[in-house]
């Protein structure tokens, strides 16, 4: 018997001014006992808020709307809150999305192990010793339980927390875990250690999971079946291993278009234009069908529904909720017609791209670099070495991707170059000054000439200035433009990060844009003063994948265009695959590989390079099972790795 | 450790700053002393005859000195915890003078703080456990409202009604003259009758600020990650309501409350002023109405005193009670 049965359900999220949002609309699956479910999807399209409905911790304004969760055979919305509290961590337990806060800051770690067990009635009798215990699961993830017992949260790095926090859900052997997001946020070589641990754990152990993440190369690599949500409802649910190979809905495609291995020959990824719908009014037809390339006229008036896919998708349990393979898109097609693959807006590696930089005088010129930090640790002096001797060129017309993990002096080498810092010693020119040198207008006029994207788009904007605004300052200050001139150059610049028409984004406030669509105004607004070196911090991090590409596509176009030089920061080698002519991989203030991108990403030769490739999940290597046999050539998603 | 002795070093640099502004101020104000106490003698016809002036000047000992010698016999006075003679009240020295008013400003205002942060802090913590519902909405408008009555109205209506309509407590002053102060039972009766009213005029709007503060940090809390991870953790509603929620909650109010007791010192002039209450607020009232300058002088020391004292004590309780606190110091 299935342990996790969800029937039904629906959650809404109330308010007093707006009409409920149908964030949960009538999702129903089950879970077998030891089974390894992953749930993916984009910001927005209610996975999270399904986890809480899991948990039966709905917050206001979310409301449970209908349906039933059932645990075990018991429905834990028709149990007493006093009947879930005891279900809670002996049964089912959670990892939050943001571990880094979930431990109470004023509380040593070892009190909030102990008061997990006070609360559910540790019987040192039958349950053994509660220390042995809380060293059994420390060591189980791989943390030295005497130092991390004493300690407060603070004094953990953050790859510690999310253990601690691991070690916390699995202390009381719970049936069921619940892991929303656990890796984000983590630095990518943490990530990929946090997620190694927990498959292994799992396989030992042998809980029951549901994993949500945004991140389909994780999921796909970790789970053992796949559902993939979309506008609050599951569109698809796959064993991860034909889901990667095979999938069906077209959004899945547009999923896994974003997702390319770097180090293939051709990388080129997909995007999914537009944006997923309101679900204040849930629309007519298929949600995704305003988005979907694969659309039919079905898809804008009936609904598919969520049924069993056809046989050729392969082996396991598959279902599909979409018209390609209802008998409403069946008629439509024609029987026996195979749907064509979707075909998405896809972007192909530009580095290495013929380029009009050979030969050109490089713009920036570092040679040696050294930052050095101090701060005082009572009445000692500390050092920290940020940057020590980095020398490279930055060239007109390209862009040189600077990869690293957190910490490794990415940013402060960002900092030198816009100066906000200025380098202890080594010599730095940009178009031949030393931008260290600079007072007042010639340092004034200096930050017009280089600019920075940023990688928040959210916290990159003021949120109570419109668009307009955003954009017009730059151009006041650095330009000296007012009135209609000021306006067209506004304008102008809106179309050329292809906001359009402009005139209808000029008045909009910030949260009325979505995310890209924010990062677009970010990318505008540095381009504003006609900067001749663009620093790139991680501009495509915090955006949902299937949007990813659309930007990366808009810095490369105006890289090219407007032959602007552009240093490209990231710790995602994907992109800077996709983007970068050059590579330099940093640690610990030292580059300690550099070269042309092909070169470096696909024939690795330092080893900290090759822990970075190694750290990408590669959804081909999904779950144990090999691809079935029906899995054909064509219906292989583009751009996914063979 | 590093952090405590940070905190004394701090403690040790702005007490010396403060003695040091607390002698040089008096003396850029303009006014002469002597001529004030002059005129406090000769009130009705306000003439002063200039020998008069030149006696009273050398009994006051009136710095004719250099500013340096000044300055150090102003800090071995400290030290020695001689503060000179009181121009108001002469003959009597600084000492006696506020040795009479600090008890009456202790008490009244201590107890009343005290008690307005526990009931604060407490009420607040409840109000925010349950938050958004109509209890709630009650008791947060209902007090925000009751904050913004004027004290000195609340005050007079008291005194109207309890002192002068009904008549069971007196209206004004610390004790009455009848009975003489002292360790004796009518006297503390005496004393418990003149308390009442002013301690329960700040008691009124006392609690208000505690119950706001500690509602709003409290509502954030309880909404932070970890309370979340508290609950689905399945811990009782009492070890989430006191260890998550007001554990965390309570941290900023506390600072609060150790820096109110600092100011507690100086005495609140409102309060003492409408119920004539013997306390340090009256004292400095009428120092600098008589330009009283080593009286004004020495309430101000005590009052900044006592601040610091309560920072260094907040600085150290919040040291103790958030271990973030101690880490961000060393970092």
């Amino acid at each position: 018997m299935a342990l996790v049965e969800v029937e039904h359900l629906s959650v809404d999220y109330r308010s007093r001014d707006l009409p409920p949002s149908h964030a949960v609309r009538d999702v129903s699956f089950s879970i077998a006992e030891g089974e390894f479910v992953g749930l993916l999807g984009e910001s927005g399209c209610g996975k999270s808020t399904l986890g809480n409905a899991l948990l039966h911790l709905l917050d206001r304004p979310a409301h449970h709307a209908g349906g039933s969760v059932r645990f075990d055979g018991q429905d834990l919305y028709a149990l007493s809150e006093r009947d879930v509290n005891r279900l809670r961590w002996r049964e089912i337990a959670t990892v939050f999305q943001s571990s880094m806060n979930a431990l109470n800051p004023v509380l040593r770690v070892a009190k909030q192990f102990h008061d997990a067990m006070d609360a559910h009635g540790w019987r040192e009798g039958v349950d053994g010793d509660r220390h042995a215990r809380i060293r059994e699961v420390l060591a189980d993830v791989e943390l030295d339980a005497d130092r991390v017992m004493r300690s407060y949260p603070h004094e953990l790095s953050g790859g510690m927390r999310q253990r601690v926090v691991l070690a916390l859900a699995l202390l009381l052997r719970p049936r069921f875990v619940l892991l929303d997001e656990p890796t984000t946020g983590l630095d990518v070589l943490v990530q990929r250690s946090i997620v190694e641990l927990l498959r292994r754990i799992q396989r030992e152990q042998g809980f029951t999971v549901l994993f949500i993440s945004h991140d389909l190369g994780t999921v796909l690599e970790i789970a053992d079946r796949v559902m993939v949500m979309y506008a609050g409802e599951v569109v698809e649910s796959r064993p991860s291993a034909e889901l990667a190979t095979n999938p069906l809905h077209p959004y899945s495609h547009g999923l896994l278009g974003s997702f390319d291995d770097p180090r293939a020959e051709h990388v080129s990824v997909a995007y999914i234009a537009g944006r997923p719908p309101a679900l204040t009014e849930p629309p007519p037809g298929c949600p995704f069908a305003p988005r979907c390339p694969s659309r039919l006229a079905a898809c804008d008036d009936v609904v598919p529904t969520l049924d069993d896919a056809p046989e050729a998708a392969g082996p396991g349990p598959s279902l599909v909720r979409c018209h390609l393979f209802t008998d409403v898109g069946a008629a439509e097609l024609g029987a026996g017609t195979v749907p064509e693959t979707p075909r998405f807006a896809e972007v192909t590696a530009w580095s290495g791209a013929a380029s009009s930089a050979e030969g050109r005088e490089p713009l920036v010129v570092v040679e040696d670099l050294v930052k050095t930090y101090e701060r005082r640790r009572g009445l000692r002096k500390e050092r920290v070495e940020a940057v020590r001797g980095v020398s490279f060129t930055l060239v007109p017309g390209q862009v040189r991707a600077l990869v690293g993990q957190s910490g490794s002096g990415k940013s402060t080498i960002a900092k030198i170059l816009t100066r906000t810092e200025r380098a202890t010693s080594g010599t730095l020119r940009v178009d031949g000054v030393d931008p260290g040198s600079l007072r007042r207008a010639a340092l004034r006029e200096y930050r017009s000439r280089v600019q920075m994207v940023f990688q928040d788009p959210f916290a990159a904007l003021n949120p109570t200035k419109t668009v307009g605004d955003s954009l017009g300052r730059p151009l006041r200050n650095y330009l000296g433009l007012t009135g209609d001139a000021l306006w067209q150059r506004v304008l102008e610049l809106l179309e050329s990060v292809g906001l359009s028409p402009a005139a209808t984004y000029v008045d909009k406030l910030p949260h009325q844009l979505s995310g890209g669509q924010r990062q677009r105004v970010v990318v505008a607004r540095a381009m504003a003063p006609r900067p001749r070196l663009l620093v790139a911090d991680e501009p495509i991090s915090m955006l949902d994948v299937s949007i990813r590409a659309e930007i990366l596509e808009l810095l490369a176009d105006t890289v090219r265009e407007q032959d602007v030089t552009m240093l490209y920061i990231t710790h995602d080698l994907l992109s800077a695959r996709l983007l970068a002519d050059d590579i330099m991989v940093m640690r610990s203030g030292e580059i300690v590989e550099q070269g042309p991108t092909a070169q470096v990403v696909r024939e690795a030769r330092h080893p900290y390079t090759r822990s970075l490739l190694d750290a990408i999940p590669r959804p081909a290597r999904a779950g144990a099972v090999p691809a079935g046999p029906t899995a054909t050539e064509s219906t292989t998603p583009t751009g996914a790795p063979a | 450790m590093t952090y405590f002795a940070r905190r004394i070093g701090f403690f040790v640099l702005t007490l010396w700053g403060a003695v040091t502004l607390n002698f040089l101020i008096p003396r850029m104000s303009a006014g002469d002393p002597a001529q004030a106490i002059l005129e406090q003698v000769a009130a009705k016809d306000g003439y002063v005859d200039p020998a008069q002036l030149e006696a009273v000047r050398a009994m006051l000992g009136v710095p004719d000195a250099s500013l340096w010698s000044q300055y150090v016999d102003y800090l071995g006075n400290i030290a020695s915890g001689n503060f000179g003679v009181s121009y108001t009240y002469f003959p009597y020295s600084v000492t006696d003078v506020i040795g009479d008013a600090l008890p009456w400003t202790i008490v009244l205002l201590g107890t009343t703080l005290v008690l307005s942060f526990v009931i604060g802090t407490l009420l607040g913590a409840w109000v925010a456990w349950r938050r958004n519902t109509g209890f709630d909405a009650v008791v947060t408008v209902g007090s925000s409202f009751l904050g913004t009555l004027p004290f000195f109205w609340l005050a007079l209506l008291l005194i109207y009604v309890f002192a002068i309509t009904l008549g069971w407590l007196p209206s004004s002053g610390g004790y009455s003259g009848a009975v003489e102060p002292g360790p004796s039972p009518e006297f503390f009766v005496d004393a418990w009758q003149h308390f009442l009213l002013p301690a329960a005029a700040i008691m009124i709007t006392g609690p208000i600020g505690w119950m706001l503060g500690m509602r709003n940090n409290m509502v954030a809390s309880l909404g932070e990650d970890f309370t979340r991870f508290g609950r689905a953790k399945g811990l009782p509603a009492r070890v989430l309501a006191v260890s998550y929620g007001a554990r965390v909650a309570i941290l900023p109010n506390i600072t609060g409350f150790a820096l109110a007791l600092g100011g507690l010192v100086g005495g609140t002039a409102l309060v003492e002023q409408v119920f004539n209450y013997p306390g340090m607020g009256r004292l400095l009232l009428e120092a600098v109405g008589n330009k009283d300058f080593p009286l004004m002088q020495t309430i101000f020391l005590f009052s900044t005193v006592g601040v610091l004292v309560a920072n260094l004590a907040a600085d150290m309780l919040y040291g103790l009670l958030d271990p973030r606190a101690r880490r961000k110091e060393t970092a």
